[in-house]
């Protein structure tokens, strides 16, 4: 299983009459399927061949098409092409059969699916509503091509059931979805014996703003400063994402100062996020000394940005074809500087923090997310990394400019919190490192490159990013006239919120927080 | 001195000390809050922030839940009363309380107990989670830290002959009856800090600076009070904190305490004594920089060792004596 042949080959072995779908890229292997038969291959993708679900999307073909297409993405190993399986739900077809049961990590994808589209997915073991809460009238399915984007909404009543645990001493404790401090809206319904939490369920989706949807109401190439806004604190993670998938589409050869200029951005965003949470895992121990130093470098690394692109989140950077700002190289060698400064300071901060033996019991141990617990639900990005789960956009299928400065990847493989701020810490070295090594080997050139085609309908594109948090995924599907048809959006939250309500479980209720915080999902990027 | 005179006297000191207790109560809590702002690079607010806290509250209209009983609105009275008046059983800046005939120490802990117990029911009264959380974990941390409190103070209370604070004050700030070596006192000095620590709600046990409901000891059966109610149970925590520091500091050091009532004396008790309730806010700002809160169920260990180490010093008082 180390080259692209034998995936193919394994799949032909087990399964003699399945045959890849001609347009197949060298970074991709579509079959298309009939219905009956994709659960019993995406099951031996993800049992035999160790595949993990990363996607599973639906797309409305309409107006060329009255079918609805589903789509179930599979990454096997690393530097491999991504499997993709395709199926059709042609005419007044509702039904899909439900992978859910054999391959876990697609509970919310069809939960998702049935919300957004009204398809239903047969044997699921949950179909609660996910996105779609209970007020939104029936039949609202708003990703539906006969659903008006501006459409306003009634309201209903309806209740949400959660799951119970009954029992002599067994308490429900409700969390949120307003919180005390000034953090996004979601719900947390704990049920307790006493301290200790016996069962988690996240309720989340407060604040669906509809963000697959405005994108097609958007040109190709003017949809970037939406894709921005996906996640407030992964600018540059979805926007080059974004920017990528629709590069494919109009084949347009990014040159590679731009590249490396997009890797730049990339690991400024991945280093001031990941410095927050260091000091916020500290903060949530009532150990706030960190906490402070933390902020204040933070500060310094949003300053940065703001000199080297006039934004502190990096926004307007990306662009499709390449990035909209230039950084010159005496800005560059004024970056490294302030880099290996900041570097020196945090090394000071980490072994303080390492050394706190204080702080140390209160993150080992805790909240542990096991390594099977993890593949099971696609877990990916920082924590996945941190319980063992050995898996890097950057590396496995490397975009910008990473395969020519390698990454080297941070593994931790107990899945407590301490490993979790461990990875982050690793990464800020790495990170630093890697923006040393773009300054070394930046070339000169344009910093833009022009399409060279424009799309027919129909036609999409595939686009991997390791944010600072993970794996971020886009698709984007072109329409008429240079409109989008489809984008569906895929940030690492959406994968990594379900795992959490198993990582609480046997912990005390005083530990969530930390616990939550370690995990430090996105609420917008989750609801788009 | 005439009968009247005595009397005008000693409801003159009790008066002052309630004063003192009042006005400074607060700017311990604001010195804390500054010593780790200094220590976390911050500027801080200023240290008579809690004043202005205070007044603000004091000002705003309480809002109350429907669902409460008489309970919810009559516990911050009875803490704010139960904590002044236990802190009129500590000696302050003078030796010698007047109302030392009217509780020992034994007084001293079942009146924090009492304000204590009324907001464990105030937490459960609203009816909300978090506030039967907290009242739930304040039961378990009270009732460990009442034994190693009356045991810390008895190792010292054996040494000056009696329960009656102002005594052990008193004889221990005149040198009588000390004991040649000091390891009974150290050992209660130790559980009788760390006592503080946990029954003021401060880092490891519980940490007063956090927004995170789930983590909230002290904090947590609070949330549901507002306006004046909020002001007042603010105010006798910090009365509450600046008590302990009196206990730490006038039971183990009373030297500069008034032990006559000439002016001079107390001015140099008044003086000696905000110097020492200061140093020790400055040691609990930075206990709280340096260690992360520990895990709930890890402080009943902390309070173990605070019972372990108080129980100890009663028995080198013995062994000591042969």
């Amino acid at each position: 299983m180390t080259d692209r042949l034998s995936v193919e080959q394994q799949l032909q072995a087990a399964f003699p009459t399945l045959v890849p779908d001609p347009p197949s890229g060298n970074n991709m292997m579509r079959y298309r399927l009939d219905q009956a038969r994709l659960p019993e291959i995406a099951r031996y993708l993800h049992g035999q061949m160790h595949g993990r679900l990363a996607l599973l999307f639906a797309v409305d073909g309409r107006p060329i098409a009255q079918t609805y297409e589903l789509h179930y993405l599979f990454a096997v190993g690393s530097r491999q092409p991504w499997v993709l399986l395709t199926t059709e739900l042609a005419g007044e077809h509702r039904l899909f059969t439900s992978i859910t049961p054999s391959i876990h990590a697609a509970q919310w994808y069809e939960r998702e699916i049935r919300d957004l589209f009204g398809l239903i997915p047969q044997g699921h073991p949950d179909l609660r509503r996910l996105i779609r809460h209970e007020h939104w009238p029936k039949g609202t399915h708003p990703l539906k091509k006969d659903f008006s984007w501006d459409t306003v909404m009634g309201r209903q009543q309806g209740n949400y059931r959660f799951r119970h645990i009954e029992g002599e001493g067994v308490f429900e404790v409700p969390v949120g979805p307003i919180h005390a401090g000034i953090i996004e809206p979601g719900h947390f319904r704990f049920s307790v014996a006493g301290e200790p939490i016996m069962q988690l369920e996240v309720r989340h989706f407060w604040k669906h703003r509809g963000v697959e949807k405005l994108f097609e109401q958007q040109l190709l190439t003017a949809a970037v400063p939406l894709a921005e806004r996906v996640s407030g604190d992964t600018t540059i993670g979805h926007s080059l994402a974004y920017c990528q998938a629709v590069e494919t589409l109009l084949r347009i050869d990014v040159p590679r100062r731009a590249r490396y200029l997009r890797s730049l951005f990339l690991e400024l965003e991945r280093l001031h996020n990941h410095l927050g949470d260091v000091g916020a895992i500290c903060n949530d121990t009532a150990y706030a000394l960190p906490h402070a130093h933390c902020s204040r470098i933070k500060e310094r690394l949003m300053q940065l940005n703001d000199r080297l692109t006039g934004s502190r989140f990096l926004r307007g950077v990306m662009c499709v074809g390449g990035v909209a700002r230039d950084v010159d190289t005496k800005m560059l060698a004024e970056t490294v500087n302030e880099l290996n400064r900041i570097e020196t300071d945090f090394s000071e901060l980490e072994s303080i923090i390492v050394a706190n033996a204080s702080l140390t019991d209160r993150l080992e141990t805790t909240g542990v997310l096991t390594e099977r617990t993890a593949w099971d639900h696609g877990v990916i990005g920082v924590v996945g990394r941190a319980s063992g789960i050995d898996q890097d956009v950057r590396r496995d299928r490397p975009f910008a400019a990473y395969d020519e400065i390698p990454v080297n990847v941070a593994l931790y493989r107990y899945g407590d919190v301490r490993a979790r701020m461990r990875v982050r810490m690793d990464e800020i070295h790495e990170s630093i490192r890697l923006i040393r090594e773009i300054r070394h080997n930046i070339p000169t050139g344009p910093i833009t490159g022009e399409p060279s085609r424009s799309p027919h309908h129909g036609e999409w594109a595939l686009s991997a990013v390791e944010g600072w948090r993970g794996e971020i995924l886009y698709v984007v599907m072109t329409g008429e006239n240079g409109q989008i048809h489809r984008c569906k959006v895929r940030d690492p939250s959406f994968v990594n919120w379900p795992a959490i309500q198993w990582a609480v479980i046997g912990n005390i209720i005083p530990d969530f927080p930390l616990i939550n915080k370690s995990f430090n999902l996105s609420y917008a990027g989750n609801d788009l | 001195m005439t009968k009247e005179q005595a009397i005008l006297q000693a409801i003159a000191l009790t008066l002052a000390q309630a004063l003192v207790l009042l006005a400074v109560s607060p700017a311990i809590v604001g010195l804390i809050r500054k010593v780790k702002a200094r220590f976390q690079c911050r500027q801080g607010a200023r240290v008579f922030q809690p004043y202005a806290d205070l007044a603000k509250l004091f000002r705003k209209q309480p809002v109350v839940s429907t669902t409460t009983s008489w309970i919810f609105t009559a516990t911050p009275y009875i803490l704010f009363a139960s904590t002044l008046t236990a802190g009129l059983l500590v000696p302050a800046f003078a030796s010698q309380m007047p109302l030392n005939f009217a509780g020992n120490i034994i007084a001293l802990v079942y009146l924090f107990a009492l304000g204590t117990f009324f907001l464990i029911l105030a937490g459960l009264d609203a009816g909300s989670p978090f506030g039967g959380m907290g009242s739930s974990r304040e039961a378990i941390v009270a009732s460990l830290t009442e034994p190693a409190m009356i045991m810390s103070i008895f190792a010292i209370a054996l040494t000056a002959g009696s329960t009656n604070l102002s005594t052990i004050v008193h004889k221990t700030a005149l040198l009588e009856g000390i004991v040649t070596d000091p390891s009974p006192h150290l050992m209660a000095l130790a559980a009788l800090f760390i006592v503080a620590l946990a029954e003021t709600g401060r880092v490891p046990v519980d940490n007063p600076a956090t927004h995170l409901e789930l983590t909230m000891i002290h904090e947590a059966m609070l949330l549901e009070y507002s306006g004046r109610y909020l002001a007042l149970i603010e105010w006798a925590s910090a009365m509450k904190l600046l008590v302990f520091l009196s206990l730490i500091a006038n039971v183990f050091a009373p030297w500069g305490i008034a032990t006559t009532l000439t002016p001079m004396a107390l001015s140099i008790g008044l003086a000696v004594y905000l110097a020492k309730v200061a140093g020790l806010a400055v040691l609990i700002g930075t206990i709280e920089c340096m260690f992360a809160k520990l895990r709930l169920f890890r402080v009943t260990d902390l309070l173990g060792v605070a019972f372990i180490l108080a129980l100890l010093g009663l028995l080198f008082f013995y062994i000591l004596r042969g």
